[in-house]
């Protein structure tokens, strides 16, 4: 299964550097570090799950001797290792150029909304194709910009509630989030699998 | 003789499509051709074999081990070639065999070597600069290295030249001289199968027509030419398909003996290829269909 890893990391070796470009772009702009953090995390894993949504792709690891099993769950533990990494790449570069360290509140913050994003993606993605998720993306941001014309300063309220909640200083309120967001990883993970085991190639 | 593939009574339906009923074994240590025409189940027999696809019913047994149990295993054994490139076209082939190479307990690097300089493939240029043949090659290249048991081949020389596809057929026939190996050679081209195969398989429309060695087939069938005026409702049940012209009639006959005992010399009688085989089974199958209607 290391090897299904490793292999996203080869296929997305040619696009990484690029990333990390952009990323420090990013982060000299002084766009709010957590919207890039997210933004990049779903790019990156993502992309490595479009490279193998091909029907040639999915012929390949399926005659290789994997199981159907190990071909989710690669993705979903690559997931964890991107995120992981992109955040220490946004770590290192926001004290680099920043001098500053990131509090662990964002960190916890940034990964749940891409686990809680990616619970969703990888099974919708597995039952029809991510493209569609693609055009969902682009409904939901039409909607979001009509929203924003009926409520000008929706964009502040968000970063409100994120700032309450970020400020919360409770360790129950965020052992709760970490709980849900990893059960609701698990479901997915086993749902993915489902999917993928009827699927015919 | 042991069975390295055995499928009993498997059934799989799509829409449009089944397979009924298919019970076929390949021999350990023979290259079996697997022939019918496009749409005949071929390639998803292949998909069944490889676990690609589960059947509706029946099962399916290589090296004498099931999926359920023993995927890997059976995976780890197997070595494929499949008619379409099915590496990832943005990489090289160095690189696509460094994704590949861990997969396998058995990777031979030194006979990846020798096969990458034997079909002179460059190792750093994008996969998807390849031609038809080299893509072929670099596929059969991976199929080989990892000391395959069973080599699965899905139509390999389809859309390939003479002079490689002969180069295939040498590599296979070479690979086949240790007798541990097990070969299933999926084609429509069936001259292909004239140099290589020791068994024929024939499938058409979703059903298993016969198995035979190949030297047998030129037993038994045979083609039967002769006038027209020889046909009746009684002699015509002697043929598998008939194709009449004005001239006379050409058939084909399974039982080469008795045609020969019944029309004696007022016909002529020939060597069959694969190809008449499966014209004059899709004919007699038009006929019959005729006349049950």
């Amino acid at each position: 299964m290391l090897n299904l890893i490793r292999k996203d990391m080869i296929l997305q070796k040619k696009t990484l550097p690029f990333m990390l470009l952009f990323l420090f772009i990013y982060l000299f702009v002084n766009v709010s570090t957590s919207w890039v953090a997210i933004v990049f995390c779903i790019v990156i894993i993502m992309n490595a799950f479009q490279t193998d949504e091909t029907s040639s792709a999915n012929l390949l690891l399926n005659s290789l001797p994997y199981t159907r099993k190990e071909i989710v769950s690669s993705k979903y533990i690559g997931a964890l290792i991107f995120i992981f990494l992109t955040l220490l790449t946004i770590f290192i570069g926001n004290w680099m150029i920043h001098r500053e360290i990131m509090q662990w509140e964002v960190l916890l913050f940034i990964t749940s909304i891409v686990m809680g994003l990616i619970s969703f993606a990888f099974p919708f993605s597995y039952l029809f194709n991510s493209k569609y998720l693609l055009i969902g993306f682009g409904g939901v941001f039409v909607v979001y910009m009509v929203t924003l014309s009926f409520i000008p300063n929706l964009n502040d309220r968000v970063r409100e509630v994120v700032q309450t909640v970020l400020s919360l200083d409770n360790s129950l309120f965020y052992i709760g989030i970490i709980l849900s967001v990893g059960l609701l990883y698990v479901l997915s993970w086993i749902l993915s699998i489902r999917i993928y085991s009827r699927k015919v190639f | 003789m042991e069975n390295v593939i055995e499928l009993q009574h498997v059934y799989k339906a799509f829409k449009g499509f089944e397979l009924k009923d298919l019970s076929i074994s390949v021999k350990k240590g023979f290259v079996t051709g697997f022939i019918g025409g496009n749409g005949a189940g071929k390639s998803t027999t292949i998909k069944l074999i490889m676990n690609l696809l589960k059947p509706d019913s029946g099962t399916i047994s290589i090296f004498g081990m099931d999926y359920k149990k023993n995927e890997k295993e059976i995976k780890q054994r197997i070595g494929f070639v499949f008619d379409s490139n099915i590496f990832y076209e943005n990489i090289t082939l160095a690189e696509m065999k460094k994704i590949i190479k861990p997969a396998y307990r058995k990777w031979d690097d030194t006979l990846f070597n020798q096969y990458v300089d034997m079909f002179e493939l460059p190792l750093k240029k994008n996969l998807k600069t390849f031609s038809k043949g080299m893509k072929m090659k670099a596929s059969l290249t991976i199929a080989l290295s990892h000391h395959a048991e069973l080599i699965i081949m899905d139509e390999p020389t389809s859309g390939l030249d003479p002079i490689i596809r002969s180069e295939l057929l040498n590599i296979l026939h070479n690979l086949m001289q240790n007798g541990e190996r097990t070969i299933l050679f999926s084609t429509h081209i069936t001259t292909d199968l004239d140099r290589i195969a020791d068994y024929i398989t024939f499938i058409h429309n979703g059903q298993h027509i016969f198995t035979k060695e190949y030297y047998k087939i030129e037993e038994e069938f045979a083609i039967v030419k002769g006038g027209t005026n020889l046909l009746d409702r009684d002699t015509e049940q002697e043929f598998i398909g008939i194709h009449k012209t004005n001239h006379g009639f050409r058939a084909l006959t399974a039982n080469k003996q008795r045609t020969k005992n019944i029309f004696g010399d007022t016909v002529i009688i020939e060597k069959p290829t694969l190809e008449d085989i499966m014209l004059y089974t899709k004919k007699g199958e038009e006929r019959d269909a005729k006349s049950y209607s």
